[in-house]
Formats: C-alpha cells, sequence, structure tokens
C-alpha cells in the first residue's frame, strides 16, 4: 500500500447540466506530497479538490482514494478533511468545541477528546482561546482554528481551498510557513487548490494548472516555470514574450522560425521532433531580451518596438515594447543600463535574443 | 456636519416615534391609569383605587384562565414550529429559487383572508357532523369530538401561527451559511445529525423569533378560543370581553390586559435575550 498513490484521478469529468466543469482529468498524488492545484477563477480546480472531498460526485471516470474507488461514496464516510476558503468555522460553538467536532462524530470519548482538541490547539498556538468565541479572533487565529479542527483526526490527507486568500500579505506569508512546516513535519498529503502562483509554487512539490476544466500542465514548481509546456501556461505565469510561428527549415538543433515579426533562429535544446512546416511558440524570458538603440547594426534574432512604459522592480525596471504589428513585449534590466542606453519613452529600440535563450512550448 | 447627519437620523426615525406615541404609549398609560378608575352606576370616575387590581388578583378563575392561555399558546408555538421545521428546511434547502419564489407566493395567499372567515368554515370542518367526522364515519370510525375543546383551539391556533412560522424560518435558514453545512458533512457529521447540530443552531434567532410571533399570536387570540373552543374555560381574552359586557366594568378589564402586555414583555424579553446568548468568552 505504501507504494500506491493515496490519490488517483482516471479520466474524471464532471458537468453541471450543460457546463462541463472538469473534463477528462488525470492525475496521481503520492503519500507525503504537497501538491497545489491552480488556475483562474472557473477552471475546475475547486471542482476537482470538491470532488475528491467527495462533496460532488463526478459524472464520468473513477476516482481512487487510498487505492479503494470512492465515487459516490459522501463526504461524511471519507476521511477526507477540509478547509474552507470562507474556513466555514461554527460560530455557535467556542473553540475548543469546534476542534472537537470531528472527535465527538466519531464518538470519541469525552476526556480523549478534550485531550486531542487541547493538544492540537497547542500545537498551533491558540491553545489560549480554546474557550473563546470564533467572533472574538483574529483572521490568522480563526485560520489556526480551522486546520486544528481539520487534523485532529488525525487524516492522511487535508484539502485546503484557497485557506489564504482572505488574510493581508504578511500574514498571508507568515501562515505559508506555517502550513508548509505543519505538512513536512506531519508526512501527510495536502492538497492546496490556489489561484495565487506565489502560494503555490513557495509551498508545493508539485503543481497542476488548470484551465477551462482541462490540466494544462503537471511538474514541480521548477520544471514549470522554467518550461511551461504551452502558450497557456506561459501566459498563466506572467511570461510576456511569446511568438508563434511556422518552422521554415531545419539545420540540426537550430530551427528557423518564421513569425509576424520575422524570421527567427533558434536552438531545439530539449531535441523534440520537429520538422519544417510545423507550427511552433517559444519564449524568451524577460532578462534574457537584449537591448539597443535602432540605429546599431543589423543584429540576429533582432525586433523593432517602441517603448510604451517603464515599471520599478527593486532593482531592475521593467521595459515595456510594443511593435508596430501590437506584439508586446518585456525587457528586464538593471536600471544603470538602461539609463546609460538612454532609453526613453516613445522612442525606438531593438531587441534580440540569443538563439540558446529561448524556450520552446513543446505542444505548439 | 455630525449635527446635520444625526437630524437627518432623527428625521427618519421620527414617523415611528409619532405612531409609536400616539398608538401605543399612549393608550397603554391610559390604559394603566384606567385601572385605578372606579366604576359607580355603570358610569367611569377617574380615581386611585387599588380595588380593580385587588379584585382580579385574588379571583381563583383568572389565575386559571391566565394558566390556560399560557398553556394554549405554549403548545401552539411547540406544535407550529416542529410542523412548520420541515417545511420549512425543504423549501430552503431543497427547492430551487424559483421553487421558493412560489412557495413563498403560496404562503402569503392566507393573510388575504380573515381570521374570523377561516375560522368559521374550520367549525364546519371539525363540527360533529362536520366534513371529517363523516369522513370517519366512512370508514366506520367516530364521530370524534374536535370541536369545543382544546383540540379545536389548538387546530385554530396552529392554523392561524403556521404561514408566518413557515416564512419565517424559512428566511432564517436561507441565511444559513453553505459552507457550514458541508463543512458538518465533512467532519462527518451525517444529514440528519447536521440539521440538529448545524442547521438549527445557526438559524437558532429566527427560529425563536418565529416561535415568539407565534406565542404572541396565540396567547392574544380571541377568536380560536371563543368559536373553535366554545369560550369554556375561559382564556384572558376571553375574560376581557365578558368583564368588559358585565356592568361596563373596564377598569377590571384593563387590569388583565396589562397583565398580559407584561407576561408578553416578558416572554419576548427572554425568548430575545436568549436567542442572542453567546457561546464562549
Amino acid at each position: 500500500m505504501q507504494n500506491t498513490p493515496i490519490v488517483a484521478f482516471d479520466q474524471v469529468n464532471k458537468s453541471f447540466g450543460n457546463f462541463v466543469a472538469v473534463e477528462n482529468v488525470s492525475f496521481e498524488i503520492g503519500r507525503g506530497e504537497f501538491l497545489a492545484i491552480m488556475g483562474s477563477s472557473g477552471c475546475g480546480k475547486t471542482t476537482t479538490l470538491r470532488m475528491l472531498a467527495g462533496l460532488e460526485a463526478p459524472s464520468q471516470g473513477r476516482i481512487l482514494l487510498d487505492g479503494e474507488e470512492v465515487g459516490d461514496k459522501p463526504t461524511w464516510s471519507r476521511d477526507t478533511p477540509m478547509v474552507w476558503q470562507s474556513l466555514a468555522l461554527f460560530p455557535f460553538l467556542t473553540v475548543q468545541e469546534n476542534v472537537e467536532f470531528g472527535l465527538k462524530m466519531r464518538k470519541v470519548p469525552r476526556k480523549e477528546r478534550i485531550e486531542r482538541a487541547r493538544k492540537w490547539l497547542d500545537r498551533l498556538g491558540i491553545l489560549e482561546f480554546a474557550d473563546r468565541n470564533i467572533a472574538q479572533l483574529s483572521g490568522g487565529q480563526r485560520q489556526r482554528v480551522a486546520l486544528a479542527r481539520s487534523l485532529v483526526t488525525e487524516p492522511k490527507i487535508l484539502l485546503l481551498d484557497e485557506p489564504l486568500s482572505a488574510l493581508d500579505a504578511h500574514l498571508k506569508v507568515r501562515m505559508q510557513s506555517v502550513l508548509s512546516n505543519l505538512q513536512k513535519d506531519l508526512g501527510i498529503t495536502f492538497v492546496y487548490v490556489t489561484h495565487s502562483m506565489s502560494e503555490a509554487f513557495s509551498m508545493a512539490d508539485r503543481v497542476i494548472i488548470m484551465s477551462r476544466g482541462k490540466v494544462e500542465q503537471i511538474g514541480t514548481p521548477e520544471e514549470i516555470f522554467h518550461h511551461p509546456t504551452n502558450r497557456f501556461v506561459a501566459e498563466f505565469l506572467g511570461s510576456s514574450n511569446i511568438f508563434t510561428g511556422v518552422i521554415s527549415s531545419v539545420n540540426g538543433d537550430t530551427l528557423s522560425v518564421r513569425t509576424k515579426e520575422g524570421v527567427f533562429e533558434i536552438r531545439n535544446q530539449k531535441k523534440l521532433e520537429k520538422q519544417a512546416g510545423d507550427s511552433i511558440s517559444f519564449t524568451v524570458r524577460s532578462e534574457q531580451l537584449k537591448l539597443d538603440l535602432e540605429d546599431s547594426k543589423p543584429l540576429l534574432n533582432s525586433i523593432v518596438a517602441t517603448v510604451v512604459g517603464e515599471e520599478f522592480s527593486g532593482a531592475m525596471a521593467n521595459i515595456f515594447l510594443e511593435t508596430a504589428d501590437g506584439l508586446e513585449l518585456q525587457v528586464q534590466k538593471p536600471h544603470e543600463e538602461i539609463r546609460k542606453l538612454g532609453v526613453r519613452h516613445n522612442r525606438n529600440v531593438v531587441a534580440y535574443f540569443d538563439p540558446d535563450q529561448c524556450h520552446i512550448l513543446s505542444e505548439g | 456636519m455630525r449635527h446635520h447627519a444625526s437630524l437627518f437620523g432623527l428625521t427618519l426615525a421620527l414617523p415611528l416615534l409619532i405612531w409609536q406615541l400616539l398608538f401605543f404609549v399612549a393608550p397603554l398609560a391610559f390604559l394603566v391609569a384606567l385601572s385605578f378608575w372606579t366604576v359607580r352606576n355603570f358610569q367611569m370616575q377617574p380615581d386611585f383605587d387599588v380595588s380593580n387590581w385587588v379584585r382580579i388578583y385574588t379571583r381563583e378563575v383568572f389565575w386559571q384562565a391566565y394558566l390556560r392561555s399560557l398553556i394554549l399558546a405554549t403548545a401552539a408555538t411547540v406544535l407550529t414550529s416542529a410542523i412548520a421545521f420541515p417545511a420549512a428546511y425543504a423549501i430552503s434547502f431543497k427547492l430551487s429559487e424559483s421553487a421558493k419564489r412560489w412557495i413563498v407566493f403560496i404562503l402569503v395567499i392566507p393573510f388575504f383572508t380573515s381570521y374570523l372567515v377561516r375560522v368559521y368554515s374550520l367549525q364546519v370542518f371539525l363540527s360533529d357532523a362536520g366534513i371529517l367526522n363523516a369522513a370517519l364515519g366512512y370508514f366506520g370510525l367516530g364521530p370524534v369530538l374536535m370541536l369545543n375543546n382544546t383540540f379545536g383551539v389548538l387546530v385554530g391556533l396552529v392554523t392561524l401561527c403556521l404561514p408566518l412560522v413557515i416564512l419565517l424560518q424559512t428566511f432564517s435558514l436561507n441565511f444559513v451559511n453553505r459552507d457550514l453545512v458541508e463543512a458538518a458533512h465533512n467532519l462527518r457529521c451525517g444529514p440528519l445529525a447536521t440539521v440538529f447540530r448545524v442547521i438549527v443552531p445557526s438559524a437558532k434567532v429566527g427560529l425563536i423569533i418565529a416561535a415568539l410571533f407565534s406565542f404572541i399570536l396565540s396567547f392574544g387570540d380571541f377568536v380560536s378560543p371563543l368559536y373553535l373552543g366554545g369560550g369554556n374555560p375561559p382564556t384572558l381574552s376571553i375574560m376581557i370581553t365578558d368583564i368588559t359586557k358585565s356592568g361596563q366594568q373596564w377598569p377590571r378589564a384593563a387590569v388583565v390586559a396589562i397583565t398580559m402586555i407584561v407576561s408578553l414583555l416578558i416572554v419576548a424579553f427572554a425568548s430575545i435575550r436568549f436567542a442572542y446568548k453567546e457561546r464562549g468568552r
């Protein structure tokens, strides 16, 4: 059992009437893994989590929980505690009673119930509030109560539905480390749904990116960030320099790509199966896009564009460019370099890149 | 600026204030004064005489009527709340939004017809030769005495209160956070247990206010005890009419009325206090 994944989704579909919320989703979650499911609202991430919790039944496909097919099994017969975005703490119960609730439902004797609840309140640093009313707690304290309530039954898996979205930025970061440490200490599986890239990428071992009900990419934060497989993921992660075109010739690892902005030479580093005539998309990261003045000598892979904006980002400046065709580019450079070049608003510049410094999106 | 703002607030509150002073506080004050007046030769005379209070409070029949009114109102409230809750639950949790709107509309319809007319029709329905007993007779049962007894009164009172209580309960259940219900399920609380452990406590304030309305309506009602209960033994409302009819004893009727109002105030205050009581420190 130890080697089987704790969760397996196999071709799972979910529709509400004519609306398809989740389409053909398959993935596995390993034991002790911190998995984040990420996407914008309406992408199906919450529905996926709710099916795992047993709050929705899949329309098609199989969901295996700890090796057992759970499909229609209601949530009260599963062991998949969830932390809600609204936290869903019972306002008519005290902090202690909230945490005891799950134990009470399992008919744990009173004495043991109190002990275990107090142990978890202590572990999360909120024991002093045990007799308080929920309304008297701060956002961060409520968060901890919700965690204690879900973890007190010592489940193998914890589901979290955007639990930090209501907190301010500072508290969010603190709770992220609380969650990370908790997950490492307990060694149980966390499934974390969020629309925030910083939350997903800072905590998760692996991330699933979803859009319009489908899985776009699964991988470690590193893999996804550096090697997005398609245009959606690249755009979703904020890559701004995405080029799309058709391969005009292949010369070993070097591909010539004809795009609206001109012909570019790029290196096929991952040795993907590509032939002349294939359509292809690739990105160039904003810090790897170089900049020069328009009247300089002709360069390989260059694009003429107009400076339309500038933004400070710590030690770096983000320069926003736009080509005559309306393609938007973003270049990140130290302030020093920008000043030396004499980049100004409305000025025409040349952006160029090295064939080795582009990333091909494998799914076109 | 502050001055203007409070003036604005006062202006908004003014109509209610005037109305309440004119038609509630003033008559009530008059009622209190009236309870100390005396009656000579069927004529009321302003006076300060506590004999009306002594006279009413020392009569056993008054306390019997008081007890009967309390028991009837309590029984009607418990019955109405218990019958209304499953309906309100189904409306709030199981019906679609459009079905909900229709049901709310249907629940308002009983208020279109006079309560008195409805009670007269219930008389026909419940009498020994009435429709219900005819139906029972068809199966060789009955006739069962359903009129001029406590059963009849309760049928009237529950019919009076039911639509209002279902509406109030439905509105309060509509405000129950659905996440709480799912969270309870998720913590292994089954559907039925969730009703009692989560839904009822969440809707507590609304459910208690609904019950309070039922109690107030039943406690003061005069129609059902008279036309369906036969007026004997009397309730406090019936007692008031009896007292006023016999020898213009308005001052003594005022004593009974004030006792009723004070009792309702105590019940209302206690139940609202209970409704808003919070757990924990």
